[in-house]
């Protein structure tokens, strides 16, 4: 059970909320919560699903022994992404000295049939087009939210968010002439 | 094209119950594995945060002089593998990027096959007052840069080679190509434009990833007045890290 403390300050009417690292078993709560929202991220910036459940669970696995004390949910869940996509880069270029073997049928993760162009086109994006743009469209991101989560200026991040949407339409329309 | 829909096919991905399991499962497995593993990194860590205070306390002298000896200040900053941005103002201390065993590839990574470079993710930037350009030359090694190629300017051999993109790697079936572009041992920028470039340091190394003795930057800062000033950064190896300090 990820335990969460409310800490009320007498005299002051403001309710101070603070989640502790999780001890016990949290783990089964926490992948319940988190697990989908980063596979989902991972296996589309890795485009491989045996690279993109490593990389959950080394994400999990730091949360779960060098986590910080996070201020509330949002900052927990950010803190989880700033890790994955982190984790993700480092295996892509891990990956880059080690070549491996992507599949082509990634879309055998998505339920939806009318779902696989886009995904294929979003897949193919470089990394820091599509992670920008998963941030944006997926998560529901602002702008300097993705730029906090990601280390980079507010201009890199909206520059990178209209590439992103740039090259995904070019290829779009070379696809549907 | 209606961008709202990339929501809609991101979220029809789901991770099977199976690997959901596995994931829990190994979790706590590495877990109980970590906990004894970690209180020895504890203990590290307190030795070094000693070594480092009894280090200042003893140098502090030095440390001072260091500091004032130019109207600049010299910012190294990288992003270690949990996100969080480690940044130093470099002095003559040393300021050290850690790279565990298992993590050396989340702030420092070498590429194989003969290269002898250790790529970093180590950036610089200055802060100062009424500057107008700086100056970095590395006497070994080179900046770099990370660059995005399309299928057609990968496929550009000639151009390629005049812009210097000496590694190219990309996803299968992507027209879309990442690059490693060589910047060279120096180059020069203007102290407001210093946001624009995201130049890294590649290091040589040898085979087994001991970086050379002896590597210097040197900072050449351009003042408005046409004043200059000089400061020496040297990279130095520590075990599993990178440090740098000013000479």
């Amino acid at each position: 059970m990820l335990s969460s403390c409310v800490l009320y300050v007498k005299g002051v009417d403001k309710v101070l909320q603070q989640s502790v690292r999780p001890t016990g078993n949290d783990i089964e709560e926490i992948v319940d919560k988190y697990g989908n929202m980063l596979f989902k991220l991972c296996l589309v910036i890795l485009c491989n699903e045996y690279d993109a459940e490593d990389a959950v669970q080394e994400t999990l696995i730091k949360y779960l022994t060098k986590a910080p004390t996070f201020n509330d949910i949002e900052h927990e869940k950010a803190w989880l992404i700033t890790v994955a996509t982190n984790q993700c880069k480092n295996m892509r270029r891990f990956h880059f000295m080690h070549p491996h073997v992507n599949i082509s049928n990634l879309q055998l993760y998505s339920k939806d049939e009318e779902n696989y162009g886009l995904l294929d086109l979003l897949m193919k994006l470089p990394n820091k087009h599509k992670t920008v743009l998963l941030l944006y469209y997926v998560e529901g991101y602002k702008v300097d939210e993705i730029a906090n989560i990601l280390k980079v200026s507010v201009s890199a991040t909206k520059k990178r968010l209209q590439r992103g949407r740039e090259i995904i339409r070019d290829r779009y329309r070379k696809e549907n002439e | 094209m209606d961008f709202d829909k990339i929501k809609d096919a991101v979220n029809s991905i789901e991770m099977s119950k199976v690997m959901k399991y596995r994931v829990i499962d190994n979790c706590n497995s590495v877990r109980k594995e970590r906990k004894t593993q970690l209180n020895y990194k504890r203990w590290i860590s307190i030795a070094s945060i000693l070594a480092i205070i009894l280090s200042i306390s003893i140098l502090i002298p030095s440390v001072n002089k260091g500091l004032v000896s130019t109207n600049f200040v010299i910012t190294a900053y990288a992003i270690n593998d949990d996100g969080n941005e480690f940044r130093e103002n470099l002095s003559p201390e040393k300021a050290i990027f850690e790279l565990s065993t298992q993590e050396r590839i989340g702030v420092v990574e070498s590429v194989g096959g003969g290269a002898n470079l250790v790529f970093t993710n180590i950036m610089l930037k200055i802060t100062g007052e009424d500057i107008d350009s700086i100056e970095y030359t590395i006497n070994k090694g080179k900046f770099i840069e990370d660059v995005i190629l399309t299928n057609e300017e990968r496929a550009d051999r000639e151009w390629i080679l005049t812009e210097k993109i000496y590694i190219i790697y990309g996803e299968l079936g992507s027209e879309i190509y990442q690059g490693i572009k060589e910047i060279g041992n120096t180059y020069t920028l203007m102290y407001n434009e210093q946001d624009k470039y995201e130049y890294t340091l590649a290091i040589p190394s040898d085979a087994k990833g001991m970086i050379d003795d002896d590597i210097i930057i040197n900072v050449n800062v351009k003042y408005i007045d046409g004043n200059t000033e000089q400061e020496d950064i040297m990279v130095g190896q520590e075990f599993d890290a990178i440090s740098l300090k000013l000479k």
